[in-house]
């Protein structure tokens, strides 16, 4: 482990001078206890750290639901999430591994057609619509295509800041550049002379989580600051259905 | 012809170097990490673009299982050194289990569940709970790999927190009464980040159905805790 060695070279030795001597110690242990421990470490840490999304419920007071109608029926789209299911309940995947979850959606009001009055809808305005991000060009797809063109104007005003954001025009300091740049972000989002859209989100019972944090986070690309989750009702679910009936699954 | 001499070699290998690098990696990984939590289930939450982190101090967590169990994890305040009189995690829950108890105990007179402090104490070192009221003397009087064994098997009834779709806070459940608990601990800190809905996450796993979330979210807001953080991954794919 650790000795002591004399250096020896031929038996030329002045008389008084010290021993040469040197000293080696073997850390082969050492490492390898080492190496355990890293092991360890390694094995038993984080190091990523969860993000969380926050989000606010409305209070489930009755006096909510004439507030909720005031949202102008030009500005208001419905979206409801849902998520292909086999028919054990597992979650139908496409080619790629990837959860089928779709979207539909509908603006302003529901508008039904029900012409036997039985509460079974033949048509509706309702439409569907898949989840998928960008294509190669950056252009938006799907439902992040309908969302970007509903909130046009504030992403347009957004794209600008941003631009100046990169350029550092704010501040030179990267904090107070960030700082500045979010607090005007937030403004434009809350800006009321602009057209917004008002986005609820509701979602099938089989709806994959996933498919609801997908459909919120779609309001955060696409700069949405008013959006709430809502409970599905009959309406939505027979809407639902129609469309299923008039167009397959 | 001159004998070829083979010189010698020593084998030993100068390790010095290598223990140099070793250390420093190790050093690293110990000031990086947080260690992991021990969960009951392990969830992959879905991911988002947000960059919002998770707070690791004063934190309500709320874990919900594929099958729709609840768990429930408490941390308290974490910079302790410099002040010893805040809220750390360990006296945090024990306030909370003792406020929780009495709780269901004037709720329900004739079912009472008496614990010992002894209790008090290894609820107090379990990270995520989850076990009904009555199951919890049984639970706190187990040894830690009977815990372990017990609080990972789904398919037992008397594990995860009990929730219904109660709506009367009157005769609250007992996921409803937790939250109360841990509400009005004393730690002033955790009900202001709360109140302003950093307080509360809840997790799950992406391909939870949302009619089991769903549950949750209407106790929460029930409870008239309606803002909240969800907790999700970050997104590799680019915006």
């Amino acid at each position: 482990m650790a000795q002591i060695e004399q250096s020896d070279k031929g038996g030329k030795k002045k008389k008084g001078a010290q021993k040469k001597m040197s000293i080696h110690v073997d850390f082969t242990p050492m490492v390898d206890m080492n190496m355990l421990l890293i092991t360890f470490f390694m094995l038993c840490t984080t190091m990523i750290k969860s993000q969380t999304l926050s989000i606010a419920l409305p209070t489930n007071e009755k006096v909510e639901q004439q507030e909720m109608n005031k949202a102008k029926d030009s500005e208001a789209i419905t979206l409801i999430v849902d998520t292909e299911r086999n028919d054990d309940g597992s979650i139908k995947k496409d080619d790629e591994g990837k959860a089928k979850n779709i979207v539909y959606y509908y603006l302003g009001k529901p508008m039904v057609t029900d012409e036997n009055n039985d509460s079974i809808f033949e048509d509706s305005n309702l439409m569907r619509e898949t989840f998928i991000g960008n294509d190669e060009q950056g252009m938006q797809q799907g439902i992040r295509k309908i969302l970007h063109n509903r909130n046009k104007a504030v992403l347009e005003k957004i794209a600008v800041l941003k631009q100046q954001w990169r350029n550092k025009e704010f501040s030179s300091k990267k904090d107070i550049n960030d700082s500045i740049y979010q607090a005007r972000a937030k403004e434009i989002r809350n800006d009321s002379t602009l057209t917004r859209p008002v986005v609820i989100i509701k979602a099938t019972p089989n709806a994959s989580w996933a498919s609801v944090i997908g459909a919120l986070d779609e309001m955060q690309i696409n700069q949405i600051s008013r959006y709430q989750i809502d409970n599905i009702n009959a309406t939505d679910q027979g809407m639902i259905d129609a469309y299923i009936r008039n167009h397959g699954n | 012809m001159g004998k070829v001499k083979i010189k010698r070699k020593s084998t030993l290998i100068d390790m010095t170097a290598m223990s140099d690098v070793t250390v420093l990696l190790l050093t690293f990984f110990m000031l990086t990490s947080t260690f992991l939590q021990k969960e009951p289930v392990t969830v992959i939450t879905p991911s988002s673009v947000s960059e919002e982190k998770v707070p690791t101090a004063n934190l309500a967590s709320i874990l919900v299982s594929p099958e729709g169990k609840v768990f429930i994890s408490v941390s308290g305040e974490a910079d302790l050194a410099n002040n010893p009189e805040e809220w750390g995690s360990e006296p945090l829950r024990k306030e909370i289990l003792k406020n929780a108890v009495a709780k269901y105990n004037t709720l329900h007179p004739s079912k009472k569940v008496v614990l010992t402090e002894q209790d008090a104490d290894v609820f107090a070192k379990i990270g995520t709970f989850g076990v009904p009221f009555q199951a919890l003397p049984t639970f706190l009087r187990m040894s830690q790999t009977e815990q372990d064994k017990v609080i990972t098997d789904m398919n037992r009834a008397d594990v995860g927190i009990p929730i219904d779709d109660n709506t009367d806070l009157n005769t609250p459940n007992e996921f409803q009464i937790w939250m109360q608990a841990i509400y009005s601990s004393g730690n002033e800190n955790l009900q202001a980040l709360m109140k302003k809905g950093e307080g509360i996450a809840v997790k799950a796993d992406q391909i939870t159905p949302y009619s089991t979330v769903h549950h949750v979210l209407d106790n929460l807001q029930t409870l008239k805790m309606n803002k909240f953080s969800l907790l999700t991954a970050l997104k590799t794919e680019s915006e």
